[in-house]
């Protein structure tokens, strides 16, 4: 099909413009969070450099610390400078690791963003099939059973699941790890351990999400369309899969996009419990170490996860919805 | 090509459609009338297996010969979009907005016939000629909303048409429309039928385009067919009280004509499902009700139009 045609070139024009505003608010945002960031960090809770050392200190040693830390500087001067530094890729050095943060946050941050992503992913999957199936055999056993198993999913705390998990298959099946990790190189053992990770990050949002997808399909069932789709002789899958779902999506995305938020801050907990080199591990260690610089660009880069993830969704719907691209000015 | 033998659909001890016997040859367009909640939509949706869940169905359904089980998806589906198609009354709602009309009206071409999108374009593009839509290629990347909705009726048209089917049942389809384009539609699926020998069931609460658009009548009262026989004769003598209410309450041809025409009033209103008189379903709102009509079912009897279930008429007063 050709391209030249007005409407559509109207609409990729509508289109850029509204990912133009979309990425106005997303810096706004993240320098509305940069604010916060730094004011919590440095302002509020008084000397850095007392916090960093501790009580017992020495004066002196305070003073020299402020200086190597060039924290003398004005507040307002420091803010900028880390604005400044950090969007060049400098969050400064690490004051326990006596190496550059940003090669910390390098050299952890895909741990972190595969157990998100994978986590993401599973989540996704189980919930939609999981919904999907309860809204298809709505008041039926199928729907009993995944409701159940959505409530129970719910209730239980998702740390005791994983303590679960983990004695069942890394200590009496011995299938899997049980935490810790060998690196990248050997892509398989890197998947193994990561296994019992995801499962746990994915297993309580599945069940929420699943409950957003039966109750969004359940809605869109009703819609003349399906009945439309149903008299086309489409078969029962090709029904719910490409016309009810796609319809559906609008509530499950959204809650998607908060989801993964918690995923991103699950993950600190998940990294501990199984001894993950993330950055949730990272921003543990961190501020056991007091290491100012670090937690601040930590801090920061979850934010940056999440309201990257928020702007996606905020695309999603757009692409999503032919009718929300009219409606885009 | 379809036949229904003594089809009852119920809920509990209701009968949305009770005892309804008919059947449909290539070639044929059969209005269907009646007032809201009578049953007319029912009848339709058991010609395509698809009555909802909820209610019973009981009778026979023979579908070119062979006897098809109401409520078997797997036996029905391989029909539809291919033995018998259906539009609905309301063209926004009966299509998928997040889909792309082309996509749309491909789909059933690309799943039950095995066309290349290549081939399937080419198909779509001949039906939208054949069903008057206008800018074809644009049509095909546009949404339903960018569409007015006589477009979109047409755009349904062209889906149902898609597989090619013997039959088209068409439930109310201008019912959302205005007068002027109500009219062009009916006269398109009129045209459909005689190009193609398709038969068409053509629902309607508007007796001007049935009167214009088909061949045989039914008339449907509380779930009942009360009469039947060709549209033209019926219309003109009509035997049974249910048929004379509606055509007398209706407003003069040269008055309605090009104007939006609402199914009359009689009066009193169609009463709910459980609550239908158990006889005549009429009674109670006939005005030559006897005292027995209400108990006892009348027969169908012969008319000099066709046929009518009416106890005046089996005891002989005829009144054509
Ligand atoms: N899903 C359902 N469950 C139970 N009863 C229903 C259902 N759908 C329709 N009915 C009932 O069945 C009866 C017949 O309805 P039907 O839709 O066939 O009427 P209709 O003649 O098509 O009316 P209209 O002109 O309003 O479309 C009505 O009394 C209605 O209330
Ligand atoms: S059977 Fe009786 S109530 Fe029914 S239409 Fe005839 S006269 Fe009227
Ligand atoms: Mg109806």
């Amino acid at each position: 099909m050709r391209r030249e045609n007005l409407p559509q070139m109207h609409g990729a024009v509508r289109m850029g413009y509204f990912i133009f505003r979309r990425l106005v608010g997303f810096v706004l945002t993240l320098l509305a969070v940069s604010v916060v960031v730094f004011l919590a960090m440095n302002v509020l809770p008084g000397d850095p450099a007392l916090n960093i050392l501790g009580i017992e200190s020495s004066e002196d040693a305070r003073a020299a610390l402020r200086e190597q830390l060039g924290l003398d500087e004005p507040a307002v001067f420091r803010y900028f400078q880390w604005i400044f530094n950090a969007v060049q890729g400098d969050f400064g050095v690490s004051y326990s690791y006596g190496v550059p943060v940003s090669e910390l946050i390098v050299e952890r941050i895909p741990m972190t963003l595969s157990l998100a992503f994978s986590g993401m992913v599973l989540t996704t999957v189980v919930a939609l099939v999981m919904g999907i199936t309860a809204a298809s055999h709505h008041k039926k056993t199928g729907d009993w059973v995944v409701m159940l198993l959505s409530q129970l999913g719910v209730a239980i705390p998702a740390f005791w699941l994983s303590m679960l998990l983990v004695l069942l298959f890394a200590v009496k099946l011995r299938w899997l790890p049980p935490g810790g990790f060998a690196g990248w190189d050997d892509p398989l053992a890197a998947m193994r351990s990561l296994v019992l990770p995801t499962v746990s990050l994915a297993l309580v949002q599945s069940a929420v999400l699943a409950r957003v997808t039966r109750s969004s399909a359940l809605e869109v069932i009703r819609h003349d369309f399906v009945r439309t789709a149903r008299a086309s002789g489409f078969s029962r899958q090709r029904v719910l899969w490409r016309h009810v779902l796609p319809n559906a999506l609008i509530p499950i995305v959204t809650i998607v996009g908060l989801q993964f938020a918690a995923l991103v801050s699950g993950t600190i907990v998940i990294e501990n419990v199984f001894y993950l080199p993330g950055l949730g591990r990272l921003i543990f260690q961190s501020i056991s170490n007091r290491d100012l610089f670090t937690v601040q660009a930590l801090v920061m880069m979850f934010a940056v996860i999440v309201v990257s993830a928020n702007f996606l969704v905020d695309i999603a719907y757009v692409l999503i919805d032919p009718r929300l691209k009219a409606r885009t000015e | 090509m379809i036949e229904l033998k003594n089809l009852s659909v119920t809920l509990g001890a209701a009968a949305a459609v009770r005892d309804a016997s008919l059947s449909i040859q290539a070639g044929d367009r059969l209005g269907v009338v009646g007032e809201s909640g009578c049953g007319k939509s029912m009848l339709a949706l058991s010609m395509m297996g698809m009555v909802p869940d909820a209610l019973a169905v009981s009778g026979q359904i023979t579908l070119n010969g062979t006897a098809m089980p109401p409520r078997d998806e797997t036996a029905w589906r391989p029909h539809r979009a291919r033995s018998m198609a259906m539009i609905f009354q309301e063209p926004m709602a009966a299509l998928n907005p997040l889909r792309r009309i082309g996509d749309t009206v491909m789909e059933p071409m690309r799943v039950h016939l095995g066309l290349s999108r290549e081939d399937a374009i080419k198909r779509t593009l001949d039906l939208f000629a054949e069903t008057g839509i206008r800018d074809p290629e644009l049509r095909l990347r546009q949404y339903p909303h960018q569409l007015s909705g006589g477009q979109r009726q047409r755009v349904l048209i062209a889906l149902a048409l898609a597989c090619d089917p013997a039959l088209l049942i068409a439930d109310e389809p201008t019912t959302a429309l205005d007068a002027n384009v109500s009219l062009r539609i009916t006269d398109l699926l009129v045209r459909l039928s005689r190009q193609r020998n398709m038969a068409l069931v053509l629902i309607s609460h508007d007796l001007g385009a049935v009167a214009r658009a088909t061949k045989d009548i039914l008339v449907m009262y509380g779930g009942d067919i009360v009469e039947r026989g060709p549209t033209a004769a019926v219309l003109a003598h009509p035997a049974h009280p249910y048929t004379k209410g509606l055509l007398g309450a209706r407003p003069r041809i040269e008055q309605a004509a090009g104007k939006r025409r609402h199914l009359p009033t009689i009066p009193g209103s169609v009463p709910g499902l459980f609550d239908l008189p158990k006889g005549c379903r009429f009674s109670g709102r006939c005005s030559v009700e006897m005292p027995h009509c209400a108990r006892s079912k009348p027969e169908n009897v012969n008319t000099e139009q066709g046929q009518a279930a009416c106890h005046q008429l089996k005891e002989g007063h005829n009144g054509g």
